[in-house]
């Protein structure tokens, strides 16, 4: 009995239509005004490579961030930052499979252009850079130092959620460090952004 | 956005990665000392008395003199344990040598398919802490006198003898506990009257023999020169690193602090007076 009158009502469906009674309003969406602005903080994740003569040396590493800043405007943000990465020695030389640490704070400007939830940036600081070591000097690659000033800067994409606070992104520097004049660090992440 | 929930956030922010970024700075912040010019090299001819070819080299770590109230505090501590009190302690200051030895193959040499004569090498590591030096060729100078035996070598750190191919480059690592046990065997030599072979053969937390005289609460002193001896059937080079974690800043940097300078005294043992 049920498979009979499963069996009528299957056949006996018609198509369903819809019915537009009105066009659908423009609504200008994501609208980027309704997006937070002000103080944020940023958590990243990424890598630090070295090149130059500590590229030789130094493996790339796994990096970690943050960072916390204040938009002065929607397109210009004051920023510090904060990234510490973790590498090992290579090469031929006793000090191969060693522990190399750096820690990089930067003050930093930012422009942002933003079209909808893909804003692009560009940044640039300077800040100081220590080694926690000073392996690069045992392996006579750079002087003895383990502090000095660094500056660089980079660019990324953002991109935002529909959740007011939060965004996602990718970001990608360039670093030059005052007292390694012959060696520079690449440095790529992405991070999660709140802001307030 | 009230100010006052700003500054909260902003405060907050700022309490989470304080103690991540020192947490970090505290990891790992060793220094290196690259092993001294000319690096250890041997031929791997044997001497005129058949013996293999050994080269040795070493450094002293510099140190800073202590500070007033690290002196007093130095004396202190001496007062209430009845002893004296080294500067550099081995609980504040750690040492480890990383070590690369490579076997430079020669051109025309003949192949090294006889096995009797196995390509190898062996490292031997003395040094000297603030009171007492040790020097294996001299202990072996000392005990093959009135002899003709081979010269027995006994370092307060042996390293087991490798087998090395030719053109083969070998790695390793002299770790730290390694070191710990050298810094209580030459102070229990050099203070405690403890007897040498019996304690650099023995490790200690295995068998304590000849500890009975160091008293528990020792503080041991940590070496402050270390020496490397490298011995070799062929043609091999050795180069090092010493690594050193200073827990409480006491070596020397460019500052205005001036040079501890101990003068430890060369152990020297007593040979049994033949009759």
């Amino acid at each position: 009995m049920a498979a009979l009158v499963t069996s009528w009502l299957v056949a006996g469906a018609s198509a369903a239509r819809a019915q537009v009674t009105a066009e659908p309003s423009a609504v200008v969406f994501p609208d980027p005004a309704k997006f937070a602005h002000g103080l944020y903080t940023e958590g990243e994740v990424g890598a630090v490579a070295f090149f130059g003569k500590a590229g030789n040396d130094v493996s790339p590493g796994f990096a970690i961030g943050a960072r916390v800043g204040y938009d002065l405007f929607r397109w210009l943000a004051l920023q510090a930052s904060f990234v510490g990465s973790t590498h090992q020695i290579s090469g031929d030389n006793p000090l191969n499979g060693q522990l190399l640490q750096t820690y990089q704070g930067l003050v930093e400007g930012k422009l942002t252009y933003r079209f909808g939830q893909t804003p692009l940036f560009g940044e640039g600081g300077i800040g100081l850079e220590r080694l926690s070591t000073n392996a690069l000097y045992a392996l006579m690659v750079e002087p003895r130092y383990r502090v000095g000033f660094v500056a660089g800067g980079g660019g990324g994409l953002d991109y935002h959620s529909l959740s007011r606070h939060f965004s996602v992104g990718v970001r990608g520097g360039f670093f030059v460090m005052a007292e390694l004049t012959s060696s520079q660090e690449l440095m790529a992440s992405t991070y999660l952004r709140y802001t307030f | 956005m009230p100010g006052r929930q700003v500054g909260h956030q902003v405060a907050l922010t700022f309490s989470l990665l304080t103690p991540l970024a020192l947490g970090c700075q505290g990891m790992n912040t060793p220094i290196y000392f690259p092993s001294p010019d000319p690096i250890l090299t041997v031929t791997g001819m044997n001497d005129a008395m058949g013996n293999a070819p050994r080269i040795e080299n070493g450094m002293t770590l510099q140190f800073r003199n202590p500070t007033d109230a690290e002196q007093k505090a130095l004396d202190t501590q001496t007062a209430t344990l009845g002893f004296k009190v080294p500067w550099i302690q081995r609980d504040h200051v750690h040492i480890e040598l990383v070590y690369q030895v490579t076997y430079n193959a020669v051109a025309g040499a003949a192949p090294d398919d006889d096995p009797n004569d196995i390509p190898q090498f062996s490292l031997g590591i003395d040094g000297a802490n603030e009171y007492t030096k040790y020097d294996e060729n001299i202990v072996a100078m000392t005990l093959g006198e009135g002899n003709d035996d081979a010269p027995q070598y006994i370092p307060l750190i042996p390293v087991t003898p490798q087998t090395i191919a030719e053109g083969q480059t070998i790695s390793g690592t002299v770790r730290e506990d390694d070191f710990n046990e050298a810094e209580l065997d030459l102070d229990a030599i050099g203070r405690w009257m403890a007897p040498f072979n019996a304690v650099l053969i023995n490790n200690s937390q295995v068998n304590p023999i000849g500890l009975s005289m160091v008293p528990p609460n020792v503080v041991i002193p940590a070496l402050i020169e270390i020496d490397v001896n490298f011995t070799a059937n062929r043609n091999m080079t050795c180069t090092y690193d010493i690594r050193v974690r200073d827990d409480n800043d006491q070596l020397l940097h460019d500052t205005t602090n001036t040079l501890f300078s101990p003068t430890p005294t060369l152990f020297v043992p007593v040979v049994p007076a033949t009759t």
